[in-house]
């Protein structure tokens, strides 16, 4: 497949990795963070961990936006499903997220009538379907879907679907990645950065991580060739005392974004003050909620729901995970307690999840495997 | 589906999905896409500008993103 095959070249892939090695310092350290879930992912599908020098650190970061949502969110949306006459829809891993009392697949199991689909699209045909039930959308995502929903309640609009509406959960990639970085206990050397978010917002928005805190940054695409060549851009910036965003993915990502999908975005929807993020807590200006002017199609406003902020099990170790603080088997219920299949952690129930990406690629083992 | 394809998030999809436009619509600004598994699904093209047959899209949740490629 074009764009695929040749990013999967295993001689590529082992030249990068030569080079890689040939440009690490000996002794030094490199912590290295991989932004999107997407990435880590990739990563322990192909192994591309066991590539690199042992000084060669990938950490995973807070880009999968299930494993951000907060659980008091999640008791919300079981909330609306409860309600008389309401089909709840969403995105098929939000069903298995724990609330603070069960999951989405759990309320469904108990009668509420939830419905999985594979865009909002999706939700908007069911709702023009059944004129006689209110049709409700979990929205979640980064910039990358942002988008959809944001012309989907366009769509709703022009066509008159009044029982359409959508719980916003939807979040920006730039305010928890300010937030990492004034971390404390957090030390990066540099950042891959967000492949597919970069499609819709550029790489511009990434130019504060090099001009205000000094760390190299690489959009990058999702194939192993790609996050090689981009951990090697990044270990020679580092080398050559350069720091810079840099293109990577540029078959995909204009530096400037698709800025008919930003217009869309500010049209629709609008900045909440603050956001809660699971792990990382309540960031500023990090998540969006609808513009006042499609009120009529926000779900808060329509439905009561409980609003309360849930703390997170004490077994869990999200945060830390999240953070790349720790790494996932790390976490003293990872594989144990906490599975894919019956997951304690949001990390473990996406696949996108750096728990559940551990997990069903066998990484259990503490040591490396040499190559 | 295959076992790796079902693994994917569909949630951000952050690895992109590849699918290429069969037909249009061009007054809904839809297309009738394929992906490589040979599944069908209708997806918004408002975004990438006019599209047409033979067209592969980045498609994240329904919405075309970015243009990968065009008919040869």
């Amino acid at each position: 497949m074009r764009f695929v095959d040749e990013f999967r070249d295993p001689v590529l892939g082992r030249t990068l990795a030569g080079q890689i090695l040939a440009t690490v310092e000996p002794g030094r350290h490199y912590k290295i963070m991989e932004v999107c879930g997407g990435h880590t992912h990739s990563i322990y599908k192909y192994g591309i961990d066991d590539l690199l020098p042992e000084n060669v650190e990938l950490v995973h970061g807070p880009g999968c936006p299930v494993c951000v949502i907060p659980m008091g969110r999640v008791d919300d949306a079981i909330a609306m499903a409860h309600e008389p006459g309401v089909i709840f829809t969403c995105f098929g891993d939000m069903m298995r997220v724990p609330g603070s009392d069960g999951t989405l697949q759990d309320a469904k199991a108990r009668g509420a009538d939830i419905r999985m689909v594979y865009s909002p699209l999706d939700a908007l045909r069911i709702a023009r379907s059944e004129p006689d039930r209110e049709v409700v959308f979990f929205a979640i995502g980064f910039e990358t879907t942002a988008p959809s929903t944001a012309l989907t309640l366009k769509r709703a609009r022009t066509e008159g679907v009044e029982n359409f509406s959508c719980f916003c959960n939807h979040v920006t990639i730039v305010p928890p990645l300010r937030a990492l970085l004034e971390s404390p206990d957090l030390r990066l050397d540099g950042f891959v950065g967000p492949g597919h978010v970069s499609t819709v917002v550029g790489a511009r928005p990434l130019e504060f991580i090099p001009a205000d805190y000094g760390k190299p940054v690489v959009v990058s695409g999702f194939e192993p060739v790609d996050i090689l060549q981009s951990v090697l851009m990044i270990l020679r910036q580092l080398a050559e005392g350069r720091c810079e965003v840099e293109n990577q993915y540029k078959r995909v990502v204009p530096y400037e974004g698709n800025l008919a999908a930003l217009a869309v975005l500010s049209e629709v929807f609008t900045l909440r003050p603050h956001f809660e993020w699971r792990g990382l807590g309540f960031i500023s200006h990090s998540g969006l909620r609808l513009h006042d002017d499609y009120a009529a199609f926000d779900a808060e406003l329509r439905f009561s729901v409980p609003g309360v902020r849930v703390a997170d099990p004490k077994a869990c170790q999200c945060g830390e995970v999240l953070k790349g603080v720790i790494r996932p088997f790390e976490c003293k219920v990872f594989g144990t307690a906490c599975t894919p299949e019956r997951p304690i952690g949001t990390c473990m129930v996406s696949s996108e999840g750096a728990c559940a990406a551990y997990y069903n690629y066998g990484r259990f083992a503490r040591d490396k495997v040499m190559v | 589906m295959s076992d790796v394809e079902r693994h994917h998030c569909i949630t951000c999809s952050d690895e992109g999905c590849e699918m290429t436009v069969l037909a249009v619509d061009t007054e809904r600004v839809l297309a009738l896409c394929e992906e490589a598994d040979g599944s069908h699904s209708t997806v918004e093209t408002a975004l990438v500008g006019e599209v047409q047959p033979g067209d592969v899209l980045l498609v994240h949740a329904g919405t075309a993103l970015a243009r990968t490629g065009t008919p040869a």
